[in-house]
């Protein structure tokens, strides 16, 4: 299993991406943003970061960088396309998954560790975790706060397309970090081949890092080949 | 050909909470100016070249589009004037 990590100008988290994808036991090459084929990958990753400075909106500009009618057609096929923090925001904006990602409530940036609860078990993405379970895994954003018209927010909660909503760690009153409606921190789209997420599962994928929650994503998107 | 400029205004969504708003809102109530709300939006000043005054505005309009996210934000053609 082959896959892209696109390096917009400004992506800073290309290298964790590709850290936790070789852990897993996937092969990861970097793809300039210019680039108009992902020919011979069967995922792509788009990493956290600033694209262009996050000038106009979060990942506005990189939305329509040449890379990604490919990742467009990616999403189409049915391939695998993961978007973290930034590449969240990017994938937003593309019109590749629903919403927008507004600024933070308390209009922080904020980077901490947050309580994420898987919502469904159901995709190579969440396999190899329990539903309801509770993983720790990193923030850092400015632009996180999860929003969507009503329309849109009932339909993603009526075709199970929330997939990681923010949860309480122990004792935690205040959880949600950004104010993201329905605590949402992560969907998928329909066909279940797209994710974008605000936590960062990469940076969570050994415990010198401070924990390893995030890695089971990964070895479950192995395992989609392998099974 | 000539050479027009276009202000794009981007603004979010009535009824979209606007915390960059709400900061600036707060620091003029703490300055004593009595004010009821503040939104805050974009300007962008474009300068292109068009055959038209009809072109320009078509094409102002088509990078309005662009550059605003639909989901959430509104844009207005400002202004478009012909550069000297």
């Amino acid at each position: 299993m082959r896959w892209a990590i696109v390096r917009f100008p400004g992506s800073n988290c290309d290298e964790d991406a590709r850290f936790a994808l070789e852990k897993a036991g996937i092969k990861a090459e970097y793809v300039w943003h210019t680039e108009r084929s992902l020919k011979g990958f069967d995922g792509v990753f788009l990493p956290g970061g600033f694209s262009y400075g996050d000038y106009l909106r979060a990942g506005a500009l990189a939305a329509k960088s040449p890379v990604m009618e490919e990742v467009k057609r990616f999403a189409r096929e049915g391939r695998w396309v993961l978007g973290v923090c930034n590449g969240f925001q990017v994938l937003t904006e593309a019109g590749i998954l629903p919403g927008a990602l507004l600024a933070n409530l308390n209009l922080h940036f904020t980077c901490k560790e947050v309580g994420v609860r898987v919502e469904r078990t159901d995709l190579p993405f969440t396999r190899l975790y329990q539903k309801g379970q509770v993983l720790r895994l990193p923030i850092a954003h400015a632009e996180g706060r999860y929003y969507a018209d009503e329309e849109t927010l009932a339909r993603l909660e009526g075709e199970g397309l929330v997939v990681f909503r923010y949860a309480p760690l122990a004792g935690e009153k205040d959880y949600n970090p950004n104010g993201s409606l329905h605590d949402i921190a992560g969907i998928v789209n329909e066909r279940g081949n797209v994710l974008g997420m605000m936590p960062h599962p990469e940076r969570a994928v050994d415990e010198v890092l401070g924990g390893t929650d995030g890695l089971p994503l990964f070895l479950g998107l192995l395992e989609e080949v392998t099974a | 050909m000539p050479r027009y400029q276009a202000t794009l205004l981007i603004e979010l969504k009535d009824g979209i909470l606007d915390p960059q708003g709400r900061a600036v809102e707060g620091v003029l109530k703490d300055l004593g100016h009595p004010v009821e709300s503040v939104r805050v939006g974009k300007v962008l000043e474009v300068i292109f070249p068009a055959e038209t005054l009809l072109e320009a505005e078509e094409r102002a309009k088509a990078m309005g589009r662009l550059l605003a996210n639909p989901v959430m934000e509104v844009f207005t053609l400002e202004a478009l004037k012909e550069l000297p």
